[in-house]
């Protein structure tokens, strides 16, 4: 469904990812983990088209992503939830979740969007008591879930997520694992860039480690749970 | 008298609220000071006389004048608009990426550009903007409303307000809002980040195109510098009321309106220009953020 070959992507001078090859398969969860600055949140934005590859491919459902801007990406069907949620903190959480459907082009009253907003809140009620709350206003938690919520409102085939336990309470971590399962059950093909590993691989069919810009180890998330080296580095075991 | 005061306050309060919705706007997706915006409504002075000197000439004003009169309109519009557009193309989105002061040199650069445009293909001599409304107008109170006075309130009122609605209501105006606040994230939903700024920038120019003509008749005079003054003191009203915040745009242009023309009739109409920097130096020093403006905070 996804394929990386050989990407390599830089900030200025300085190279981010040095030759990246990893590939997605419809419906499966992937992981990629590794330690801060490994290049996991180049990674996903590489795929999302904010960033430049300056040289390799990335194809979607055989098609070539690499010199496309990031909204036509989404209109490909790929959503990312971002690094530190980005909720438009001045817009209603319902605003938000409009501004999730914008590729679709739905009028917030079709029942189209009326679908998706449902299935959103069935997924996090918590959100449908907030609808007219400004978003910046909602707690870390709330917010990962509206930025989960409004990557949900595009249909979209393949989910990027990057880092979505990040500073959340433990309570609150097992939710959005547990959802994030759910959401890959109803068809949703799942990239999941995590610190957590222990857990991520748990979820995950499938892991990549990166170090120091490449891919260093993969497998099945299974297999990684009692690699060694993965033990020893992340799990610290 | 004061009656009379807020009128004449309310009319050029409405102006300069319009000039200063294109620096507000533009201000709060880009961070741009676009201190070309006043030559937008410059220009839309400019365009005004030329298309009603065209209706006149071919005798549609004599036919019906407020068929010319919204032709007019409409035309100046559609042309400042695309001068907005194209301004943004060639001096704005070569250096999105560019240390911020950069932006701000090009558009000081374009101001000056336009100024010269025009000065070379109009004369560096006032034109006069055909009167079409003489001093006739509604008297109440001890008041003269002039029609024009009206018509300029009347037609700023509802610009604000369809401007208001638009950005809160429809999905272009939310994917604007969200732009301002997050460009990044706006193209991971799916905005095409660029064409929302062409756009701020034709409503922008739109806005200022209709100042241009109410100002040009109210005043009757054009010159090639008026976009000067006027730029400045629309940007004294976005800043005063909150740069980057629309309500806050509209809500400094009136209370500018209204101080300049109380200073005038109170104190002194020499300094009628002054007062608008006298404005701009009270609330840098009390509260730099402006009336509605907010200092942003973000939970992380």
């Amino acid at each position: 469904m996804l394929n990386l070959s050989s990407i390599q992507t830089s900030y200025g001078h300085i190279k981010a990812l040095k030759g990246i090859d990893i590939e997605v398969e419809k419906d499966e969860i992937i992981c990629l983990i590794g330690s801060n600055g490994a290049g996991k949140t180049t990674t996903l934005l590489t795929i999302s088209g904010i960033l430049k590859p300056d040289s390799g491919d990335i194809t979607f459902e055989g098609e070539s992503l690499k010199n496309m801007p990031p909204h036509t990406v989404v209109n490909k069907g790929i959503c990312q939830v971002p690094e530190g949620r980005r909720i438009f903190p001045r817009l209603t959480v319902l605003e938000n979740l409009e501004m999730g459907a914008y590729s679709l082009n739905f009028k917030s009253q079709t029942s189209n969007f009326k679908n998706n907003i449902e299935k959103v809140f069935s997924l996090f009620p918590v959100l449908k008591e907030r609808t007219k709350q400004m978003g910046g206003t909602l707690s870390g938690g709330e917010q990962q879930m509206l930025a989960i919520g409004r990557a949900l409102m595009a249909n979209p085939k393949l989910l990027l997520l990057d880092e979505p336990s990040l500073g959340l309470a433990p309570i609150m971590v097992s939710k959005i694992f547990k959802t994030i399962k759910e959401i890959n059950e109803e068809g949703v093909t799942i990239l999941l860039v995590e610190q957590n590993a222990k857990a991520a691989l748990r979820l995950s069919n499938r892991g990549y480690v990166l170090e120091n810009e490449v891919i260093k180890l993969s497998g099945t998330g299974e297999n990684l749970l009692h690699n060694e080296d993965v033990k020893k580095a992340y799990l610290g075991e | 008298m004061l009656l009379q005061q807020l009128i004449n306050g309310l009319t050029l309060g409405g102006v300069y609220a319009l000039i200063a919705l294109g620096y507000t706007m533009v201000y709060g997706i880009l961070e741009l000071i676009n201190f070309a915006h006043g030559e937008i409504y410059m220009l839309g002075a400019y365009l005004g006389i030329i298309f009603l000197g065209l209706f006149t000439v071919t005798g549609l004003t004599s036919v019906s004048l407020p068929l010319a009169l919204f032709l007019t309109i409409l035309l100046t519009i559609i042309v400042c608009s695309a001068y907005g557009f194209t301004m943004e193309k060639i001096a704005y989105k070569p250096l999105r990426n560019a240390p911020r002061l950069s932006p701000l040199i090009s558009a000081i650069g374009v101001s000056i550009f336009l100024q010269n445009y025009v000065m070379l293909t109009q004369g560096a001599t006032d034109k006069v903007f055909p009167q079409r409304f003489g001093d006739s107008g509604l008297q109440f109170l001890n008041v003269n409303m002039t029609y024009l006075q009206a018509l300029i309130i009347i037609v700023s009122g509802v610009l604000m307000l369809s401007l208001h609605l638009f950005i809160q209501k429809t999905r272009m105006g939310k994917a604007m809002r969200a732009t301002a606040q997050d460009k990044t994230m706006a193209s991971l939903v799916g905005i095409n980040v660029n064409s929302i700024i062409s756009a701020t920038f034709i409503i922008g120019a739109g806005l200022a195109a209709v100042a241009g003509i109410m100002v040009a008749s109210y005043y009757g005079l054009v010159n090639y510098y008026i976009g000067y003054i006027a730029g400045i003191k629309a940007f004294t009203a976005a800043v005063l009321g909150g740069i980057g915040n629309i309500p806050g745009a509209m809500l400094g242009g009136i209370i500018l309106g209204l101080v300049e023309s109380a200073g005038a009739a109170y104190i002194s109409s020499e300094y009628k220009d002054a007062y608008a920097f006298i404005i701009l130096i009270v609330i840098l020093l009390i509260k730099p953020a402006g009336i509605l403006g907010k200092t942003t905070e973000e939970k992380v």
